[in-house]
């Protein structure tokens, strides 16, 4: 019986794909300044196909990661989303925020969902359901994270921010001040950091004078790393009532800081600790091919979005026909929005029209370059 | 028609004209950059205005052209003769001042940026043929605009002053009015491309207005050719297409295709690729051809 259940279900998927070859655009900055971020994405992207297909393929055929590239450029992304968007059964991508808001108004006009995976939900959300969101609402998501951190140290009574205008970091700013808030924690005149800052001594000099007891760093990796160096060549002692916030967690952070994070608390998704047997071998080949650096902030995360594009395909018999291009792109956009338990790289979670619901995140605390976790915050 | 030729029509427009906007002023040596300011400030209006108060899109597109032209004509009381490094540091100025503003604008969506601008003509196809009527219609006005001034008088004094202030001013030539002249209507056409180019993409962020536009249209001035109005004219869809139809192996080579391509031209070919000899002779020919089937 089980024989015959196995026969019939293998031969409905193979009878039923008409392509030869699943073809998935991934929008991506593969050159110009944001190009290292844009490789590690593609790399997860493409292991993620060479497992899949070591595995079988989707539904019975490879699959093909055909990386476009956007130039970080509004307008190359708007051309390249117009092409992919005439014949391109799902996408993947753009990378980052300014190509996503010229070039997704274009998949959502033709009905395609294309997965952001590396925006906030402030900017997917304008585009559902021709896309998902990889992280709760901020306003949700960040409150806990501040207030987990705050509460280890009853010495915490004033904190102060330093916030770079860039994309969503404004509005995760405001996240935290909500956190401060629910602690009577007293949030301090905030300090603005320039996109284009290069020294940090006044910009910390003018912290440091509204004498707090703790401070959160909402700017890039390196100017992250900086202003850390300027606190402790400064006096600051204290470094883990240092928090810095997730998109300045990555090799740059590392690197510009060294020595001086040792104590430097940072939240994030990414837990190198976490051990199963797929992301266990993640590290090691990503290790290899990264000159032997562990994974990145948002390293899995298009790994994750083409195992659920292969779920959603093969869950909901889509074909790959052109001919129901309109059809099965909606049975995606449907599946995704509200997947269950889907089995992502490093842990399971679940998706509510579009948000995630229970994705867990992380405080760790940074000793000689490592992250050593804190604690997980839900 | 294919949606990504109307992407690459209407950007190439753009491109165009923002080329423009900066090939006029350099007629009298100055290098406009708060052109890239009136796109933005422009556009987050007509933005604002679409979204916010419902203003009708042709309004707003007006207003876009007027704000740019005011900001232009009292930026030129100031500027109107100022050498070019003058200019171009005044142009700097006005970006970041003006990043800064809609940076700290929540009515405008901030750092986040602008999203949901409403299809011009109820619907996406007539919203399509909309903006590129309009783009092509400002390219064809402008372009005539243009031409006529470069061979009118004023044409003539700019060009005076292209090669010598001091002899133009000799000449009786007014230095300071002719650069106030260019420099409000560069702004103006910066003022209404920057409402066009956000509605292309129906949305508006800050870094759609960066410093590499700067880059994009000196680019095209200089390899296209900045003595005439005819090179940004032909070398904007030429550098902006030519890179889509790159194979997929040669993209990431693109910048450096470019480079070599500018410093070539730079090398071989200071005015570039477009000189008023070049035009000239074309023209010439082209006489002698119409000369020849009329005798006949």
């Amino acid at each position: 019986m089980l024989l015959v259940l196995m026969t019939v279900s293998f031969g409905f998927g193979q009878t039923n794909v008409v392509v030869s070859e699943w073809r998935v655009p991934f929008l991506n900055s593969l050159t110009g300044s944001i190009a290292a971020i844009g490789e590690f994405l593609q790399w997860g992207a493409n292991y993620a196909a060479d497992e899949i297909n070591a595995a079988g393929g989707i539904a019975g055929k490879p699959v093909k990661v055909v990386p476009v590239d956007t130039a970080l450029d509004p307008q190359k992304g708007s051309v390249e989303m117009a092409r992919v968007v005439k014949d391109s059964l799902v996408a993947m991508g753009p990378v980052p925020e300014p190509v996503i808001m010229a070039a997704m108004p274009i998949a959502v006009e033709n009905q395609m969902v294309s997965i952001t995976a590396t925006t906030s939900y402030e900017y997917a959300s304008q585009f559902f359901p021709w896309t998902v969101s990889w992280f709760p609402p901020t306003l949700d998501r960040l409150p806990p994270l501040v207030v987990a951190w705050a509460k280890q140290f009853g010495d915490m009574k004033q904190v102060v921010q330093f916030i770079e205008p860039y994309g969503p970091w404004p509005g995760m700013a405001d996240a935290h001040s909500k956190a401060l808030k629910s602690l009577n924690i007293k949030e301090q005149k905030a300090i603005e950091v320039p996109s284009d800052a290069v020294t940090f001594g006044p910009l910390v000099v003018r912290a440091l004078d509204q004498k707090p007891d703790g401070v959160i760093l909402v700017c890039n990796a390196e100017k992250a790393a900086k202003i850390i160096k300027e606190l402790k060549s400064r006096g600051w002692s204290k470094m883990n009532h240092i928090l810095v916030f997730s998109s300045a967690d990555d090799a740059q952070l590392y690197s510009t800081g060294g020595m001086d994070l040792n104590g430097v608390q940072v939240y994030n998704y990414l837990n190198l600790d976490i051990s199963n047997p797929r992301w266990d071998k993640f590290k090691v080949e990503f290790a290899k091919a990264h000159n032997g650096n562990m994974p990145f902030s948002l390293s899995p995360n298009y790994y994750d979005a083409l195992y659920m594009i292969k779920e959603a395909i093969e869950k909901t018999g889509v074909t790959g026909d052109p001919k129901k291009l309109k059809e099965e792109r909606k049975k995606i956009a449907d599946y995704i929005a509200n997947v269950k338990g889907f089995k992502g790289l490093l842990f399971d979670w679940d998706m509510k029209d579009g948000v995630p619901t229970n994705k867990p995140t992380y405080i760790f605390e940074i000793q000689n370059g490592k992250k050593q976790l804190v604690q997980e915050v839900r | 028609m294919p949606l990504s030729l109307y992407y690459y029509l209407s950007i190439a427009a753009v491109n165009i004209l923002m080329s423009w906007a900066l090939y006029v002023p350099y007629r009298v040596t100055q290098l406009h950059f708060i052109t890239i300011a009136n796109m933005m400030i422009s556009g987050y209006l007509a933005g604002y205005l679409v979204l916010h108060v419902h203003v009708p899109f042709v309004w707003a597109l007006l207003i876009g052209f007027a704000v740019g032209g005011i900001i232009g004509y009292v930026v030129s009381l100031f500027i109107g003769d100022a050498p070019t490094f003058a200019v171009v540091i005044v142009g700097f100025t006005f970006i970041y001042i003006t990043r800064t503003v809609v940076e700290n604008l929540s009515i405008v969506g901030g750092t986040m940026g602008m999203f949901g601008l409403p299809n011009i003509g109820g619907n996406p196809v007539a919203h399509r043929w909309i903006i590129l009527g309009i783009l092509y219609g400002l390219v064809v006005l402008c372009g005539f605009l243009i031409h006529r001034f470069d061979h009118s008088s004023i044409g003539r004094a700019a060009s005076a002053i292209f090669v010598d202030k001091e002899l133009a001013s000799s000449l009786g030539i007014d230095i300071k009015k002719l650069g106030m002249l260019v420099q409000t209507f560069s702004c103006t056409l910066a003022g209404g491309v920057g409402v066009l180019y956000g509605f292309i993409y129906k949305s508006f962020h800050l870094d759609f207005f960066g410093f590499a536009l700067i880059g994009v249209y000196m680019t095209v001035l200089f390899v296209g050719g900045y003595s005439t109005q005819w090179g940004p004219l032909l070398a904007a869809p030429i550098l902006y297409g030519v890179p889509l139809f790159f194979p997929p192996a040669v993209q990431s080579w693109r910048i450096v295709i470019y480079g070599v391509m500018l410093i070539l031209v730079l090398v071989l070919k200071p005015e570039g690729f477009i000189t008023r000899k070049s035009v000239y002779s074309i023209g010439l020919a082209l006489s002698r051809k119409r000369g020849k089937v009329i005798r006949s």
